[in-house]
């Protein structure tokens, strides 16, 4: 978790992310953010979301993030 | 206009493009560096609107740089339609594309006259559009070809302008080793580009700024073993350390050396600090078959059982240079930690383990953009040396008045011209410790500013017996009625400690008084580094005034200076 917060630190630097319920809705990421965060984590754990996938309902929080990217055998 | 409101202003970045853009905004506008930017993204796809349109709204931003960055498909019609195969002739088609990139070059070059600087990324293709290899650059057909012809064109038509740098996109691209582009992104959110090209153009975009304003790295010291060459030349003797081919670790110690030399040979200063026998190390450097770099390459050198940063302080005091200009090259993890926290200006950036990535690293570095390359750059080293065979004279000759009159220097002062623009322009925007007024002006606004009726500006070239120290010295005037000010006042350190400043006054006030100006003022700027300015002008001042006092100003009598008219030479 800790290493999720700190991409997300790089892409925003100083919101509270943990416990957050919905990072897109309470305005602590936008939708250009979902695109730098989807490439952080691509690079980061080499994986690929595809194109369907890059909604921001599976970044919309840190158990979010964590569900999608066990779905590419990303295990944290 | 690309003006530094003290060095640590941020500048407004205006982002013009045919897709989405602001992830290179965020990009940009993230670092905690001396360079601080701020940026708007304009709505894409207004690039012609936004262009040719002086009262757009984009341009309530007031930026000082505007980056027009377009993809060929989108911005030339008919290259999309090459592209898709729609159309009856190739030809047509080619002189259709070329006409769409003149009109393209047109609208940039009437948006450059608004900002300080423009950045153009050249076209680009994605990589997935691979064509018709076997027609690719056929010339009359082939899309790769036309889309060089279209890039040329360009740099061409921006060839007269200073301010607009097209920048190689094409290069981006090649260094990246991943897709530059991103058809996912392009489809959520009209990005066209990939998150790792945006970084690779951010990071380009941030290091040809600081180029621009003087904010560049001017020096590499470096150590000795295991850095220029494999092994401990005390431990394993002159002729087991690795080094050169047939071995081909050696090979890559030499090849990075080569590329050191390059640097060197472009104007950056190159310095050893070493922990090794001085007199030993030294006839290694000059007499091993293999090196590249022999003493003659470097300006100065630290080879002793000294502390690092103690031995960067001196060079810098040497050299007489900031540390923030240096950079330092140490396979040592230690030796880079202590300078990182010692000296944290000092750029000390981790070295590759492998020896056959270092040549490659250190071709790579961005921190020494220039925006011109001139005599002055392409012989830095020799008016280095020809200045330490001064100081060696002084320490010898004890008394200064006796030293600076045998050194027979010669100041010779001449209006602005266009040929000296680009080093005028280099020398204000590098310039740190005698500056006045720390203005940084980009070529073009700075020749405007001069071409104004009650402006005035002036080079000074140095030489004296040891060599020429080339166009050193630059100052500019500001006329009203019978005042003149001082605007700028630069001399680079290389003329420091001669007693050149008084020269570039004496001459300056000489000026002032031939256009009916009685009374000549300066406001130094108090900047963090230009001390050496702002003492000299103190000790000119009429007491608690801003206006010099004629009587403290003069032409010291062991300096000649000579005044170039156009097409003559005279003894002032």
């Amino acid at each position: 978790m800790d290493e999720l917060i700190a991409i997300l630190d790089e892409i925003r630097p100083g919101q509270q992310f943990s416990g957050a319920e919905n990072f897109f809705d309470q305005g602590i990421l936008d939708s250009l953010d979902l695109t730098a965060l989807v490439a952080a984590l691509e690079t980061r754990y080499n994986v690929f979301m595809d194109v369907d996938e890059i909604v921001a309902d599976n970044f919309r929080n840190l158990t979010a993030i964590k569900t999608t990217l066990a779905r590419k055998g990303v295990k944290l | 206009m690309i003006e530094n409101k003290n060095e640590a202003g941020s500048r407004r970045v205006l982002l013009v493009g045919d897709t989405t853009l602001d992830p290179l905004g965020r990009l940009l506008e993230r670092g905690q560096d001396n360079l601080l930017l701020r940026t708007s993204a304009a709505p894409y796809g207004q690039v012609y609107q936004i262009l040719l349109d002086a009262t757009h709204a984009a341009w309530a931003f007031q930026p000082d740089v505007l980056v027009v960055w377009t993809a060929p498909q989108l911005t030339l019609p008919s290259l999309e339609k090459l592209l898709r195969f729609e159309f009856d002739s190739t030809a047509a088609v080619h002189e259709a594309v070329l006409r769409e990139a003149e009109q393209f070059a047109d609208a940039v070059l009437r948006a450059a006259g608004r900002v300080g600087l423009v950045f153009v990324p050249t076209w680009l293709l994605p990589t997935h559009e691979r064509w018709i290899q076997t027609l690719a650059w056929r010339h009359g057909v082939g899309i790769t070809n036309l889309l060089a012809r279209a890039n040329l064109l360009l740099a061409e038509r921006f060839s007269g302008l200073q301010n607009i740098v097209l920048l190689d996109a094409g290069y981006w691209q090649a260094s990246l080793g991943r897709p530059a582009h991103d058809p996912r992104m392009y489809a959520v959110a009209k990005i066209l580009y990939s998150q790792s090209l945006f970084e690779k153009a951010a990071a380009e975009m941030k290091a040809v700024l600081r180029g621009s304003l003087g904010l560049g790295k001017k020096v590499i010291v470096c150590d000795l073993d295991n850095t220029v060459w494999g092994g401990i030349v005390g431990d394993d003797g002159a002729d087991k350390i690795k080094l050169g081919a047939p071995d081909p670790v050696g090979e890559c110690f030499h090849q990075f050396q080569v590329a050191l030399k390059a640097l060197r040979s472009r104007g950056v200063l190159l310095a050893i600090s070493s922990k090794n026998d001085e007199q030993f190390a030294l006839s290694v450097i000059d007499q091993h078959p293999a090196m590249a770099l022999r003493t003659n390459d470097f300006v100065a050198w630290r080879i002793n059982w000294r502390d690092k940063a103690e031995n960067l302080l001196s060079l810098a005091e040497e050299l007489n240079l900031g540390l923030d200009s240096f950079v330092f090259l140490d396979d040592s993890p230690q030796e880079r930690d202590q300078i990182r926290r010692v000296l944290p200006q000092v750029y000390t950036p981790d070295l590759p383990t492998s020896p056959s990535d270092l040549a490659p690293f250190v071709s790579s570095l961005s921190c020494f953009e220039t925006t011109s390359l001139g005599k002055e750059d392409l012989e830095r080293t020799e008016m280095y040396h020809a200045e330490r065979s001064r100081k060696v004279v002084q320490d010898v000759g004890g008394d200064v008045e006796t030293w600076l009159r045998s050194l027979d220097i010669k100041v010779q002062a001449a209006p602005l011209r266009r040929e000296s623009l680009p080093r005028a322009a280099q020398l204000l925007n590098k310039t740190n410790q005698f500056n006045l007024s720390l203005r940084r002006l980009d070529e073009k606004t700075f020749w405007d500013w001069t071409e104004e009726p009650s402006h005035a500006a002036y080079t000074f070239n140095v030489s004296d017996r040891f060599g020429d120290l080339g166009l050193t010295g630059l100052a500019s005037l500001s006329f009203a009625g019978s005042h003149a000010e001082i605007v700028d006042f630069v001399m680079s350190c290389r003329a420091m400690g001669k007693k050149v400043e008084e020269a570039l006054l004496g001459y300056l006030l000489e000026q002032a008084r031939m256009a009916g100006a009685s009374r000549l003022t300066a406001s130094p700027v108090d900047g963090p580094r230009n001390g050496p300015a702002k003492a000299f002008f103190a000790a000119k001042f009429c007491d608690g005034e801003w206006a010099i006092d004629p009587a403290r100003v003069g032409v010291p009598p062991q300096i000649s200076l000579f005044e170039v008219t156009l097409e003559s030479e005279s003894a002032v």
